[in-house]
């Protein structure tokens, strides 16, 4: 928990990416993302999941269906539109030239 | 015997009893407020009530029907608290005068039930102290012994306070009158802290005096 700050805003800013990432072509159900990230530096909880994924959507970058669970209500199913994969794409190129550019500036 | 209080989470009806119904309570009551002003403020928090609903169903069996608070702590623990990511939502900074009015009404709106009660399921006396305590979400004990140390401090006079507080603060009779008892979630906190903070003050004041008259006596 004594975490440099700067680091968490550093992360904060890639949580979108990841969930993104997550994503990707299939079609993911909110606590599987969770589970994803559970195990990684970017471990993040409902509280900030929903307004996020809420946020996405609203983007047009993902989109969801509602599909029947064998046990309890039906789940919202979520997958990138045609937009998400894009600003996807974009993200990584982005991310290749910043390390690229981490990697140069010192030598 | 705990009064038990039926909600509907998302459409499906679950049990709580009543102090873990509080802390549900002020966990959504403070994301709703925290969405304040999202334009999906209502999926979101539909949500929510369906990933807590989900988390709950664990502590369920057909001879467990009840939520108790150590659950639905834990519940909320897991849920961490609603974060929108400020820095993304420009509704916040456009129109961040509409956003108040809203939060305000929010306010206005979770402040109506909060009453202060007598609670006598439990009580020494009238119970006054359990009243308060429930009030302030703190330990019973803690508000008995705060009246003691004030009456041996204020002579008495804390005595005539809490007979007083016993024919004016009304009785919590009914099922809605024992979650209106605890109120208000914000406010709840802050008064908590501030009984914690007058709580530490009351109990350094009071290790200074003894400290003082101790060395006086020994001069």
């Amino acid at each position: 928990m004594s975490e440099d700050p700067k680091l968490g805003a550093l992360r904060k800013g890639f949580l979108e990416f990841l969930v993104l990432r997550i994503i990707g072509g299939s079609t993911v159900y909110a606590a599987d993302i969770l589970k994803k990230l559970a195990t990684t530096d970017f471990a993040t909880q409902e509280g900030t999941l929903y307004p996020l994924l809420s946020r996405l959507r609203r983007e047009g970058l993902l989109d969801y269906q509602w599909q029947e669970s064998e046990a309890g209500p039906p789940r919202k199913y979520y997958r990138l539109t045609a937009a998400g994969e894009r600003q996807l794409r974009e993200f990584h190129a982005y991310w290749a030239r910043l390390n690229r550019t981490i990697d140069s500036i010192g030598s | 015997m705990r009064p038990v209080i039926s909600v509907s989470l998302n459409g499906r009806a679950y049990q709580f009893e009543d102090d873990a119904h509080a802390a549900l309570a002020i966990y959504l009551d403070s994301a709703e407020r925290a969405l304040a002003g999202n334009p999906d403020r209502g999926e979101i928090l539909a949500d929510l009530e369906q990933a807590i609903a989900d988390k709950c169903a664990r502590f369920l069996h057909p001879h467990k029907t009840v939520i108790v608070r150590s659950e639905i702590e834990q519940v909320v623990r897991e849920m961490g608290p609603v974060d929108c990511g400020a820095a993304n939502d420009t509704p916040r900074d456009s129109a961040s005068s509409g956003a108040g009015t809203a939060a305000g009404e929010a306010d206005g709106a979770a402040a109506a039930p909060k009453r202060l009660y007598q609670i006598s399921d439990g009580a020494l006396l009238s119970g006054v102290c359990k009243g308060i305590a429930v009030y302030l979400n703190v330990d019973v004990t803690l508000v008995r012994l705060l009246f003691v140390v004030a009456a041996v401090l204020t002579g008495g006079l804390a005595v005539l306070v809490y007979s007083v507080m016993m024919f004016i603060v009304p009785y919590a009779n009914t099922p809605e009158e024992h979650p209106a008892a605890r109120g208000l979630p914000f406010n709840v906190r802050v008064l908590v802290e501030q009984a914690k903070l007058k709580a530490a003050q009351l109990a350094e004041a009071a290790a200074r005096a003894g400290r003082t008259k101790g060395s006086r006596g020994r001069l």
